[in-house]
């Protein structure tokens, strides 16, 4: 093998950082005096960069739903036995992963369980709810017969106090449906009443940090106000201060952070909240949310922007 | 690396307090891998529902034995090994089922299912949209030729950016292996794709 041969067999790895410096150093010479394998070397980028363009990246509602029914398997393993009941097939059925999720069923289960004594007969279909079934597909059954498989999303109500954690389950997994920035509202409203929970506050910190309604997030702002002390709600308001887009937002997280400053009893001002605020003083475009950044940290004697 | 060294620490933690039951704990040490470890699966076995079926069995194993993770690697090999083990099992029964196609059939005639479930993105040139869409099917049929471990590894050196050291430790194999292995992959890949790119 001549050296132009086995500098590109090593031009992949040297792409990827994986020869040893010796190795580099040997390519590197060989690549200043030769044009063909410089050419190659090119080449070998343009394969990676090819790759790179191949990646597959899972929508978010892929990754959405594997959350969501790791939290119910999990929840699951910790609910006692006795409370293996309808709720816990209730809780498992795929049909609650989101919104359009489907339960598929056959006929025949649906005659066997359901409606024994209707067999496999029209009757007992009309008897469910036909705007809530699609038929998937259709077989030739034994005898004559005929297997259809359905799609079917079914509706049932449920009630409960907040106090209720299959309830509590229900609602934290509403809090975030991508589908339906209403329900995500409401819930998230409702959820406030129990923020002093630590799965609930989790919850409306991921709204405030990631839901793409606006009202949504000032509806978990909202909840999340007495307790503004918290490490991970701080956080979350700088991020908030930082990179959300809507100035009302922006806005509304100056004044939680910098809560009673200027006040004769006030402590002042810690040294993350008065860097977040520079940082945003850096960038910030909006005449309103500046004008508040600015007057918060003349009232701590802060310049106003990082250097 | 300040940066990471704290996360490390924080890290250490979490994963104490996680081993003592704390459940927000656990959340916040899934969520922090979760995504790469969606992205692995997805991008190996190219079915949403097994890459959700590798995250779910992953997550709970991970849950189900922290009690017995005694930091003598990191959490995150310990975690891909976990990982890699269950899509390497995946991808050796397909091939026993022989289920390699991920073929659909759409309207225009079949099209990977995978690219049916890819992020709308802006693409206004319909030429540069057809040309993206024959190389990804190349690179996809190239990728599946390539034996169970050098696809693992070449997924975890080129999408995952995991260095060879690394990757040996996860698969349990030496660097010197895991780069013979990702040199043969890259090979095989450059043969079927040296006309196209």
């Amino acid at each position: 093998m001549n050296t132009c041969e086995k500098v590109r067999e090593q031009l992949s790895l040297l792409l990827y950082g994986e020869l040893s410096f010796d190795e580099e150093g040997a390519v590197d010479t060989h690549l200043e005096g030769c044009t063909e394998c410089r050419a190659a070397l090119e080449r070998e980028r343009e394969l990676h960069a090819a790759f790179d363009r191949a990646e597959i990246e899972p929508p978010a509602s892929v990754l959405w739903e594997s959350r969501q029914s790791l939290q119910r398997q999990i929840a699951a393993e910790h609910a006692p036995v006795y409370r293996v009941s309808w709720w816990d097939q209730f809780l498992d059925t795929r049909w609650l992963k989101s919104a359009g999720a489907l339960a598929l069923l056959s006929i025949g289960f649906f005659g066997a369980r359901m409606f024994p004594n209707l067999g496999l007969g029209v009757t007992g279909m009309s008897l469910m709810d036909p705007g809530a079934q699609r038929v998937r597909s259709v077989e030739p059954g034994p005898n004559g017969g005929v297997q259809i498989v359905l799609d079917e999303t079914r509706q049932r109500v449920v009630s409960g106090g907040l106090d209720d954690q299959n309830i509590r389950v229900l609602l934290l997994s509403a809090a975030k449906d991508p589908s339906d920035p209403g329900l995500r509202y409401e819930t998230v409203g409702i959820l406030n009443d129990r923020a002093q929970m630590a799965e609930v506050r989790d919850t409306l910190i991921y709204a405030l940090e990631h839901d793409e309604n606006a009202g949504v997030r000032l509806k978990a702002m909202d909840g999340l106000k007495p307790f503004v002390q918290q490490a991970e709600v701080r956080k979350a308001l700088a991020g908030v201060l930082l990179s959300d887009g809507n100035p009302g937002m922006r806005t509304q997280a100056i004044d939680l952070l910098t809560q009673g400053v200027g006040d004769s009893t006030s402590n002042g001002l810690d040294r993350d909240v008065i860097g977040t605020l520079q940082e945003l003083m850096n960038h910030e475009n909006n005449a309103y949310v500046r004008q508040r950044g600015d007057r918060v940290l003349q009232l701590v004697n802060a310049s106003q922007e990082t250097y | 690396m300040a940066h990471k060294a704290g996360f490390q620490t924080d890290e250490k933690a979490l994963i104490q307090a996680a081993q003592k039951g704390d459940q927000d704990a656990f959340g916040q040490l899934v969520r922090a891998y979760d995504q790469s470890v969606l992205r692995l699966a997805m991008n190996l076995l190219r079915s949403p529902e097994d890459a959700q079926d590798v995250y779910q069995e992953a997550f709970l194993r991970v849950y189900r034995n922290l009690n017995n993770f005694r930091f003598d690697c990191s959490f995150h090999t310990w975690l891909y090994r976990i990982v890699t083990n269950l899509c390497l099992d995946h991808m050796r029964k397909r091939k026993v089922r022989k289920e390699e196609s991920s073929l659909v059939e759409g309207s225009d005639g079949p099209v990977d299912r995978m690219d049916t479930l890819q992020e709308s993105r802006a693409e206004s040139d319909p030429q540069r949209t057809m040309f993206a869409g024959e190389l990804r099917e190349r690179i996809q049929k190239a990728l599946s030729e390539l034996s169970a471990r050098e696809r693992m590894v070449f997924e975890l050196r080129h999408y995952q950016g995991l260095k060879l050291r690394n990757i040996g430790e996860i698969l349990g194999t030496t660097e010197e292996a895991a780069k013979n292995c990702l040199f043969r992959a890259t090979q095989k890949m450059r043969v079927a794709l040296g006309d196209f790119v």
